[in-house]
């Protein structure tokens, strides 16, 4: 990207009130001092400790999440993530996407669904249910505990989206609305 | 502290873990979000364990937590059920789980725990 281009990627952001933008190779570190930006900006805008709980919570368990799942998946590229926060009609939201194996993108958005028509109650039940099973159980069904946790801090359904891509793979995006 | 205590510093992504098995209390404070909880944890874990198979003393955990991510969530999930456990065969087992009262989400998150606890667990909100 020649450097006046820069110009538009900034208005880009502005337009779409990204407070914070993240693409590359994600590593432990980075997601800590990314993670630390975050909350310092939500300290200087004033977001309410609950709030401000929410968006990192969802923000580490999105991160985290693609870390381990490159880590686990060995699938070349699977560890760079694009990474968004931004503030909307009074919500923030956060996004993250990574390249993924077709069917893995497909069982996630089908996990994310299945939770989407759950109210408040049974989501704490599915929470619960989770949180007690064997961490090997926990393992094979991926980051379980997790995705119900990010759809109890939700105020919409998580929204998950996967684009196929070559040698079936695909690219899995998720957004929760804070 | 004996040989066998704990004095784990706190980093950006994990809390503070001190442990005196002379008075027997543990204390956590800070953070805990590291990417692979089960891992940072199993000393803690081992400590527990041992320390409820070695003698009949009471155990009070004093903790100052405030955000867990989710994998952190299950260790401490874990802790408590042994808590739990030992309680139900007589042991006097205590959790002080102190937090700012202008942050309710750390509230929240203690009294879920609490809800799977018989054993006395105190949610103390500080100005």
């Amino acid at each position: 990207m020649l450097v006046s281009d820069l110009y538009e990627l900034r208005e880009r952001f502005d337009d779409e009130k990204i407070l914070l933008c993240f693409n590359g190779p994600i590593s432990r570190s980075l997601i800590e001092e990314i993670g630390n930006a975050l909350r310092n900006y939500l300290k200087s805008e004033q977001a309410s400790p609950a709030s401000a709980i929410d968006v990192f919570a969802v923000y580490i368990e999105l991160t985290q999440n693609i870390r381990h799942y490159a880590l686990k998946s060995g699938l070349t590229g699977a560890d760079m993530a694009t990474v968004v926060v931004s503030f909307r009609d009074g919500h923030y939201h956060i996004s993250a996407g990574n390249l993924v194996r077709l069917k893995d993108g497909e069982s996630v958005q089908s996990a994310v669904n299945a939770l989407a028509g759950l109210d408040k109650t049974e989501l704490k039940k599915r929470y619960k249910e989770q949180l007690r099973k064997p961490r090997d159980e926990q393992a094979t069904t991926g980051a379980g505990l997790g995705l119900i946790d990010m759809a109890r801090k939700a105020t919409a359904p998580v929204q998950a989206s996967l684009k196929p891509l070559a040698n079936d793979t695909g690219y899995l995006s998720l957004s929760v609305q804070i | 502290m004996s040989m066998n205590d704990l004095k784990i510093v706190s980093t950006q992504s994990t809390p503070l873990i001190e442990t005196d098995s002379a008075r027997g209390v543990i204390y956590m404070e800070g953070d805990s979000y590291p990417e692979n909880s089960f891992e940072f944890y199993s000393e803690l874990v081992a400590w527990v364990t041992r320390y409820l198979k070695d003698n009949e003393r009471p155990l009070v955990v004093e903790l100052a937590l405030l955000y867990l991510n989710t994998s952190s969530i299950k260790v401490m999930m874990d802790i408590f059920d042994e808590l739990e456990e030992a309680h139900q065969q007589g042991r006097e087992v205590k959790v002080n789980w102190r937090y700012d009262a202008d942050n309710e989400r750390v509230a929240e998150l203690a009294e879920e725990f609490k809800e799977d606890c018989s054993f006395s667990f105190n949610i103390i909100g500080q100005e």
